[in-house]
């Protein structure tokens, strides 16, 4: 890359959005107040698994200020799910139409002139079911003779993934060294601090618009307009503020359905708004995963064979299974060279909330298991575990055949560089008892190649409407959830066009409004894809604004044009150039009024099956456990990792210290207490995420790489780091107490039991 | 959740809400932070008729530390203050620890020491120091003042003493004995701002190196805070060694009923009950010591 000044790229620029959030500004769904606006309240289903014989919902109908009152006898028979481009993964209804499969399916909706007026309705209908038995883990999902969940998967097996490379059999034939380990792993929930809410319009032509706290405006778009049985342009999807989705909000959920359903039934507004029980209780989770690990070496520590066999426990439906399913198979194969790979994974059914996407989408399970064996094997083997590491890291231009190719890769330098901050040779030499380090790595995605969702448009696209007064318009269907993309989105396009921030007027994630389309915030791709978008948009607007400057000072063509501090002009000669305005003005004068507008897109092509870019990173976790309680202090934490270019540091430090906090709950003290298909611990106060006062201090450094396929080098930095903290602090665990966690999360409990003191 | 419905009176004096809760029947419910109650009518554990909030009656705020009279913690005076105040931290520092401990920043701006008491949760973090200190409640009523010991105040999960139209006004302290040391020990699963799943406070009292009064109270692992009273007898009248410690404290692990639910298992409560134990009396003992050595 030449060297470029750069005025944004790389500063820390702050949040446009912040101020209005921390001065509660911000409009959320839930704020959302129109005339005569009806309230909406769910019946959820109290038994794991049970046939609906009958409803009876008269009373509730009759109730004063109730205004409608709907089951599944009432819609479209219509499933719908994520994966449209297999209809036979699509097993969804939004309210259920004969069946319940987990306690909290949604059975019946109300819509009343307000809460306290929905709630006594809700009450008021009468279900009777016939109870069946449930499965409530893998082992019993699969079991000869189980109840079956959907009687379209006769094993309770929804889907399976299988990839294969290299000869395995003569791979573990010639290693030295083989493992064999089960690791288990269990749900958490997202604990996004804005609980799920939407509000319904139906306007006077009867066409849809839906406010909804959304990660994915486009496919809600779709699959409300599918199951309502509408066109998809009738149907208009605004996400407003959004307070975190972490991978709960990417899909059609049944109160979105409900809200627009009843909207139209009653010619009234309709809201919902969810609880926090009811997240807690019933939203989508983590998948819990069983992982049957064998890998084999040879003695000097190198790599031969890796074969992994995963079961996701994925709860009552498909959700994003699918896509966990498929990419745990690719996680499974990151970070090092392995010469041959079999991969099966198995998505099961069983009668507890769906699991689905969340932060990580496969890689926190499958990365604790393979972190932690290379931790056992290095042990074993005699060998530091870094050095293990280095000896079998990835690197730029390495391939996963006929999957993806690694165009960057800061792997070696994170994992040198994380030894060197954390002082990891000194550390790991001492040898008190309770206390100690242990390192933890993960590669991402840059969002997902395979489109599962079937979109007919590009992945990512964007529009630059550029006027006279020297500001732009960007439009642009990204997600911004608070991960602070339509900051950064912002950044490329000034950046790109020598604008200030306050230059640019964002319009954002109205599937009416901007342009076709965008697959909505997951898999880290917001970045790099919308990012991509808004680079294309931008580029031909400085082509014509170019054409335009060189017109007016008759430059030779050879003539750089340079967009800088608001102007355009040849490029070693200021003078010769004009306002980024009067560039814009000449333009459409040309044009004979016509606006100057670009549009932009990006989809991937040529990158394989799975992601355009990946990230790398390592992790150092110090703690100290004390062996009579077995509670664990996570005393620092260091990071090294390699997203890029860093477009804006103080977001990317955002996302470490979040996906930190994550990682340590998901480690040591997150987990649904479940009795049977029943979740006991429905509030903060026994869901136990840590909070501010748990939070360890951290040192990180960001690895120099430029990513040739990301928008101006740039790839995933939000995602990934989710995943190295667990088996950090499992390994920083055993260092120092000798107890080995191979079932998350790393409870006191199980670390006295571990020590044989329980 | 709806909104429940309710009556709410923010009397003046004590007489005035005594009157108001005898008026309003067995559904009226004291409010003083109102850090539990509002939550449990949320949740729609609690439906009240009418709520009787404490927090304008002048002067029940009232924290006062005495030599001779001792410590007296009025009903509204909050958490945050009990934790910061200079003379409890000086004479009673374990009541200002476990005042400090409980819950989080918000909720200790809000709530008070004896509202945690009056919600009486097998886990209230104030209650076992405090009954290790001999602390008594003022109790006001329809026919009259009263007070009681704490550690007969508590009857059950949630379930207090009081009779129908009866406040407590205060809770008070006597001055810590001659010789003695307190200590407070409690974990949870997350490290901090957590409701204890074990706590173990102690009190005890040393001349020279004899142990003549001991008091250890468990949370969390019996309906109500409990007296541990077999390992407290273990330690009177005899020297306070590290033996005899960790045989006291497997005594009071013995003596509890923990349970399991989703906060911990009931094998590693016990197992925690004689570990807290351990360093409350060795925390406690410490502190006997210093005291004396500095007179």
């Amino acid at each position: 890359m030449p060297m470029e000044t750069k005025t944004l790229i790389g500063k820390d620029v702050p949040r446009t959005d912040g101020r209005a959030k921390a001065t509660g500004q911000a409009i959320y769904a839930d704020d959302i107040k129109l005339p005569g606006m009806l309230y909406g309240k769910l019946l959820r289903s109290p038994l794991p698994h049970a046939r609906i014989l009958s409803i009876d919902t008269r009373r509730a109908a009759a109730m004063p200020g109730v205004r409608c009152v709907i089951t599944g006898q009432d819609i479209p028979r219509v499933t719908y799910g994520n994966w449209r481009l297999f209809p036979g993964t699509q097993d969804e209804y939004a309210l259920a139409m004969d069946k319940v499969r987990f306690i909290g399916d949604e059975v019946a909706a109300v819509a009343a002139v307000d809460r306290e007026t929905a709630q006594a309705a809700i009450e008021q209908i009468y279900v009777e079911y016939e109870e069946l038995p449930g499965v409530f883990d893998v082992d019993a999902s699969l079991a000869t003779g189980a109840p079956v969940v959907h009687d379209t998967s006769p094993t309770n097996i929804s889907i399976d993934r299988k990839i294969a490379y290299g000869d395995i059999e003569a791979g573990f034939a010639a290693s030295d060294y083989v493992r064999e380990d089960t690791f288990t792993v269990h749900a958490v929930s997202h604990a996004y601090m804005e609980p799920c809410a939407c509000v319904a319009q139906s306007d006077l032509d009867g066409r849809i618009t839906l406010w909804t706290s959304t990660q994915t405006p486009y496919i809600v778009q779709c699959l409300l307009a599918s199951t309502m049985n509408m066109r998809e342009n009738d149907i208009r999807v605004i996400k407003p503020a959004v307070g975190g989705g972490f991978g709960g909000k990417m899909e059609l959920r049944p109160w979105e359905f409900c809200a627009a359903f009843m909207a139209r039934k009653t010619g009234r507004p309709v809201k919902f708004t969810l609880t926090r029980e009811e997240e807690l209780a019933f939203g989508r989770r983590r998948h819990p995963m069983t992982i049957h690990s064998k890998v084999g070496f040879k003695n000097d520590g190198t790599l031969v064979a890796k074969d992994l066999h995963i079961y996701l426990d994925g709860g009552a439906y498909n959700a994003m299974g699918p896509t966990a399913t498929f990419l745990s198979g690719n996680f499974g194969a990151m970070l090092y060279r392995y010469p041959s790979y079999r991969y099966l994974g198995e998505h099961v059914y069983t009668n507890k909330p769906p699991a689905s996407a969340m932060r990580g989408f496969g890689a926190p399970q499958t990365l604790f298991a393979a972190e932690t064996q290379m931790n056992i094997a290095a042990e074993e083997l005699g060998i530091d575990p870094i050095q293990i590491r280095l000896k079998n890291a990835m690197v730029s231009g390495d391939e996963l055949p006929g999957v993806a190719t690694i165009s960057s890769c800061g792997f070696v330098e994170s994992l040198k560089e994380v030894r060197r901050i954390s002082g990891w040779s000194r550390k790991r030499k001492n040898l008190k008892t309770g206390r100690g380090v242990g390192i933890g790595c993960y590669s991402f995605i840059s969002g997902g190649v395979f489109n599962w969702f079937n979109t007919q448009y590009p992945f990512s696209a964007a529009e630059v409407r550029a006027f006279d007064d020297g500001t732009v318009h960007l439009l642009s269907m990204a997600s911004d959830i608070g991960q602070g993309s339509d900051t950064v989105l912002k950044q490329i396009l000034a950046e790109t066009l020598g604008l200030k921030m306050e230059d640019i007027r964002l319009t954002a994630a109205d599937t009416a409004m901007t342009p076709q389309a965008d697959l909505g915030t997951w898999g880290s791709r917001v970045t790099l894809m919308a990012g991509n978008a808004v680079l294309d948009a931008a580029n031909k607007i400085k082509e014509r604004l170019a054409g335009a400057v060189s017109a007016r000072y008759n430059l030779n063509v050879i003539f750089d044009i340079e967009f800088a501090d608001g102007r355009v002009y040849a490029a070693g000669k200021p003078d010769r150039g004009m306002t980024f305005g009067e560039a814009v003005a000449f333009v459409q004068k040309t044009q004979r009024g016509e606006p100057l507008v670009a549009r932009g897109s990006y989809t991937p092509r040529g990158k394989g099956l799975v992601s355009p870019a990946f990230s790398f990173g390592a992790q150092v976790a110090e703690v100290t456990v004390d062996t009579d309680t077995g509670q664990i202090q996570v005393e620092k934490m260091w990071t090294a990792h390699d997203c890029g270019t860093v477009l804006n540091p103080m977001a990317v430090e955002g996302q470490l210290e979040g996906s930190v906090q994550m990682g340590l709950g998901y480690a040591l003290s997150e987990q649904f207490v479940m009795d049977g298909g029943k979740t006991l611990n429905t509030t903060f106060l026994d869901y136990k995420m840590p909070n501010a006062a748990d939070m360890p201090p951290g040192e990180s450094v960001c690895i120099d790489t430029f990513e040739p396929e990301g928008p101006m080098g740039a790839k995933e930095a939000g995602e990934g780091l989710a995943s190295p903290t667990a088996p950090a602090i499992a390994e920083a665990v055993f260092h120092a107490t000798g107890y080995r966690c191979k079932d998350l999360p790393i409870t006191p409990e199980k670390v006295l039991k571990g020590l044989g003191k329980l | 959740m709806p909104a429940a419905q309710f009556d709410y009176i923010a009397p003046t004096t004590v007489d005035e809400a005594v009157a108001a809760l005898v008026n309003g029947g067995k559904d009226t419910r004291v409010m003083a932070g109102g850090t539990d109650l509002i939550v449990k009518i949320r949740h729609r554990m609690l439906f009240p008729t009418c709520i009787v909030n404490l927090k304008r009656i002048a002067g029940l705020d009232a924290i006062s530390v005495d030599k001779k009279n001792g410590l007296t913690i009025g009903a509204t005076a909050l958490l945050a203050d009990v934790a910061a105040n200079k003379g409890i931290r000086r004479h009673y520092p374990t009541v200002a620890e476990a005042a400090g401990a409980t819950a989080n920043v918000q909720v200790r701006n809000m709530g008070t020491v004896v509202g945690n008491l009056c919600n009486a949760s097998p886990s209230a973090d104030n209650a076992p120091t405090l009954m290790a200190m001999g602390a008594t409640v003022d109790i006001a009523g329809p026919s009259g003042g009263r007070s009681m010991p704490l550690d007969q105040f508590f009857q059950g999960p949630g379930v207090t003493a009081l009779e129908t139209g009866e406040i407590v006004i205060a809770v008070r302290v006597p001055p810590p004995p001659a010789g003695s040391g307190t200590a407070y020990h409690s974990l949870s699963q997350r490290g901090k701002l957590d409701c204890s799943a074990v706590g173990v406070g102690t009190m005890i009292v040393l001349n020279d190196d004899q142990c003549t009064d001991a008091r250890i109270i468990v949370g969390a692992c019996a309906p109500v805070p409990m007296r541990t009273r077999a390992a407290e007898k273990m330690l009177i009248g005899k020297r306070m060694t590290d033996t005899l410690i960790r045989q006291a404290a497997q005594t009071a692990s013995e003596e509890t009923s923990p349970i399991t639910d989703v906060r911990a298992s009931a094998s590693y409560r016990w197992k925690m009950v004689a570990v807290l134990a351990i360093r409350a009396l060795t925390d406690a003992r410490q502190m006997a010591l210093r005291k004396s050595t500095s007179k």
